[in-house]
């Protein structure tokens, strides 16, 4: 079986959890013997055909533009890092495309694309809803739309069984794919625009992924938290909804040694500094600790929209010198702090899955999960709690404070537990998800 | 007679570096030796050497007509010695003149004298000895940091043996009808008190090179002419003191070369004393000429020499400068309790002024005048970057 991907991040770069789980999935469904074309916002028009399990580092490259391929095999490249550079995988995904080479989107779909379009079943008109809401000026949205705009040829250009989109970026480029190949569509939701806005949110977005899921011939749900949304907020039927839980990819070489920087307890918020992850309430946590344990230390790790707000107000609360920022942390700053920290609070409002605990729990440093992410429902060792209990979540603190021996322990069995949630699992969860999808679209077909 | 009291603060800060939460705890230092010494150099070169050599003539070419008075920090001083020597020799040049009086403050230009009275007390006398070690001086005249007054202040300098003068700033609100130009004492009529006169000193440290000034640009004859309108107001013979207080800096760094600021310090003098009834005398000898009563003079607030304002709210006024510095005094006992000198000395050099300053998020016309004068990005950067500091000190306690 081969697989036609697309999706907006990939290691090298991983700029949140989407990069990574996308990584071990492709990784775990190559050991399955599944091929996967992937399409990621390159400069370059390439994909990356992955067969072998170590391709996912290799990342080999094919040019659609046979000229240009002849040219890319003229150069040899001294390492992987020059080859990705070439195409255009910085580590910056959105110096992925440049914003003068985008095409014009809107006059492409006023010439030749708009016959494309035209079908009136309700179907297509999904396809056109999503089309025709990507408009805006935002570099995001312009990226988004010359990514969609090559989806027509790769997907004719290639041959593939199947087609799997990861989130809203890729949902108008699958949805082309498969009016173009007439292949099944799979969309998996990694979060929705509820859950990154923490509020309403983008119109725009919400109906790319409302069009997105509806066309698709199947939606995955990275939990059953997720699940609950998507039925709840978009209305789509249980009936097409898989869940697939995320799983852990173990960082090659990591030692859960731990090596302090403080003496007394030190407490980790690790993620991005906005609303969506309830940042503001790991401060009136701390606020509520430190009262009780002046000599522990509150951590926060990270950068985002509500960094300067949270920083004023932690100076306003006299917090002294017990909370801190250490702003953008690149991987193995990441890896200090964790091995520095004794406790890992995920305060997420909502929380659709939720790497970075996992990560967490890998250095044996003990969780304290938002009861509103998905990740609480594939771990047994560790702390769930209402995101908004702030006494709750300042009393198991002092807790384990309190009880060092307990809160090692927990630390202890939390590693564990989070060494056996394998991509490999997931994979095989995913593959069949392909395989029933496929069977039925080919009876559908037949008929 | 009017006699103009030149005072010139030399202050140079250490900077901190752009400390992370992961450089805690380790062997490294907290300070940013490269920018420092980057920064000294630059500003030996366009202003301490410049300018110290230019004074230097004119006091000789004077003989005694012509003096001055400097305010130079611990920090800066040390500086002098690690990176630049040679700005250090040519100020014992000037002192050994004879006509250059030496002014105490704190060691570290720090706001010890608002949270810890001990501290204060401390790193005046650091200041005194440094005085004596590296000068063979001993201060008469006392200024806090960044002309930081309030009655409560000429309680504890007076306190100090031989202080017999303060400086502070000419602020409207607390002189009312006053003028500046007159010697006063303090509110318990126990010292000596100087106001800088703050218009003619901003129109050379401020507005020198400003071309929407509608005096720009300033020469020598219409700044003397301005000075020989203000005695005018003089008095029953009364002499007048004009206190023209700046950063020296303003010399060649603040105000460049090119705005032809030595020229015109050059030429002032000689300008100044062609008139019979205009001179130049030093803060200690002030009292000496005040052929009057002195009036005294009460601050019940704290004023400064900052910004519009005038009072503490450039390195006291946001959550940021509150929290900051709170934190230091609350670890600065524990940190004497300790005994260890070096982490002493680091947290000392953690209490200067400078500090704060960064944090200072008015931004508004002063708050260009802030940002000019900062190391990082943002105020908070210069926020996080202190209170990992200080995170770091506690944490090599014990």
């Amino acid at each position: 079986m081969k697989v036609l991907m697309f999706t907006w991040e990939f290691p090298p770069f991983i700029s949140g959890g989407l990069g990574m789980a996308c990584y071990g999935m492709v990784r775990s469904l190559l050991k399955l013997g599944i091929k996967v074309d992937l399409i990621l916002p390159t400069k370059e028009m390439v994909y990356f055909p992955l067969v072998e399990e170590d391709d996912v580092d290799k990342l080999p490259a094919v040019f659609l533009e046979t000229d240009k391929q002849k040219e890319f095999d003229t150069i040899s490249f001294a390492n992987i890092k020059e080859r990705l550079d070439y195409i255009g995988v910085t580590t910056h995904p959105e110096s992925y495309v440049k914003m003068k080479d985008i095409t014009r989107y809107l006059h492409v779909l006023e010439s030749e694309e708009t016959t494309f379009f035209k079908t009136k079943d309700a179907h297509d008109r999904m396809l056109e809803d999503a089309i025709f809401n990507l408009i805006g000026d935002e570099d995001l949205i312009r990226k988004v739309q010359e990514y969609t705009l090559r989806a027509q040829k790769i997907a004719s250009a290639l041959h593939f069984d199947l087609i799997h989109a990861h989130d809203w970026l890729c949902y108008p480029a699958g949805m082309i794919a498969r009016k173009t190949s007439k292949k099944p569509l799979v969309v998996h939701i990694h979060a929705t625009e509820f859950d990154r806005s923490g509020g309403p949110g983008d119109e725009r977005i919400h109906k790319i992924e409302y069009a997105g899921m509806m066309y698709a011939d199947r939606v995955i749900a990275v939990s059953q938290y997720t699940a609950q949304m998507i039925m709840s907020r978009y209305r789509i039927d249980s009936g097409r909804i898989k869940i697939v839980h995320n799983a852990f990819t173990a960082q090659p070489g990591l030692n859960g040694y731990k090596q302090r920087i403080f003496k007394g307890p030190t407490i980790l918020f690790l993620g991005r500094i906005t609303l969506q992850k309830g940042p503001d309430y790991f401060l009136d946590v701390a606020e509520r600790v430190l009262k009780i344990h002046p000599e522990c230390r509150f951590i926060v790790a990270g950068t985002g929209d509500m960094g300067r707000r949270l920083l004023r107000k932690s100076a306003e609360l006299k917090l002294k010198n017990k909370f801190l920022f250490t702003g953008f942390l690149n991987r193995s700053q990441v890896e200090q702090i964790l091995k520095a920290s004794d406790i890992y609070v995920l305060p997420s409002v909502s929380e659709p899955f939720g790497i970075a605990p996992l990560e967490a729990m890998a250095y044996g440093v003990t969780s304290i999960i938002s009861k509103q992410s998905g990740v609480s429902e594939v771990v047994n060792h560790a702390f769930k709690i209402d995101f908004w209990d702030v006494d709750r979540m300042a009393e198991t603190i002092c807790y384990l404070i309190e009880n060092p021996d307990i809160c090692l322990k927990m630390g202890q069995d939390g590693k564990n537990e989070v060494n056996n949630i394998l991509w490999d699992e997931a994979a095989e969860k995913i593959r069949k998800v392909y395989t029933s999808t496929l069977s039925e679209y080919l009876e559908s077909i037949s008929l | 007679m009017l006699n103009i009291v030149f005072y010139f603060q030399v202050h140079q800060p250490y900077r901190l570096k752009h400390f992370n939460v992961l450089d805690i705890n380790k062997s490294s230092s907290l300070f940013d030796d490269n920018a420092n010494k980057a920064i000294m150099q630059k500003v030996a070169n366009k202003c301490y050497l410049p300018t110290n050599r230019l004074l230097l003539d004119i006091i000789k070419k004077f003989d005694g007509k012509f003096k001055i008075a400097y305010s130079i920090t611990g920090t800066a001083i040390e500086q002098f010695k690690l990176y630049s020597p040679e700005v250090l020799e040519s100020f014992k040049e000037l002192v050994a003149t004879g006509h250059v009086e030496l002014i105490g403050e704190t060691y570290y230009h720090s706001l010890s004298f608002l949270y810890d009275h001990n501290e204060f007390l401390d790193q005046v006398q650091m200041h005194k000895d440094l005085l004596k070690s590296e000068f063979n001086y001993v201060p008469e005249t006392f200024r806090n940091t960044e002309l930081i007054y309030q009655d409560r202040l000429s309680d504890i300098v007076y306190e100090i043996e031989g202080f017999k003068t303060i400086l502070t700033e000419g602020v409207d609100r607390i002189l009312d009808w006053r003028s500046p130009l007159y010697a006063y004492k303090n509110y318990s009529k126990s010292l000596n008190l100087l106001l800088k006169y703050y218009k003619l000193s901003d129109d050379i440290a401020f507005r020198f090179s400003n071309r929407e000034w509608p005096e720009f640009p300033l020469t020598v004859d219409k700044f003397v002419n301005w000075i020989d309108h203000l005695t005018l107001s003089e008095k029953e013979n009364h002499n007048q003191f004009l206190n023209l207080f700046m950063d020296y800096e303003t010399f060649g760094e603040h105000q460049w070369a090119e705005t032809g600021i030595f020229d015109f310090m050059k030429h002032l003098p000689q300008e100044v004393l062609k008139m019979k009834h205009l001179g130049f005398i030093t803060p200690k000898e002030t009292p000496d000429f005040a052929n009057y009563q002195q009036e005294s003079i009460s601050f019940p607030e704290p004023v400064s020499w900052a910004d519009e304002e005038r009072d503490l709210s450039a390195w006291l006024e946001n959550d940021m400068q509150k929290n900051a510095i709170e934190t230091l005094y609350e670890l600065l006992p524990r940190i004497k309790q300790h005994g260890d000198e070096n982490l002493l000395e680091q947290a000392r050099k953690l209490t200067t002024s400078d500090h704060f300053y960064y944090m200072c998020t008015k931004y508004f016309q002063d708050g260009d005048v802030h940002k000019y004068f900062s190391p990082y990005d943002s105020p908070d950067q210069a926020y996080i970057y202190y209170i990992n500091a200080l995170a770091d000190l506690e944490e090599k306690l014990n």
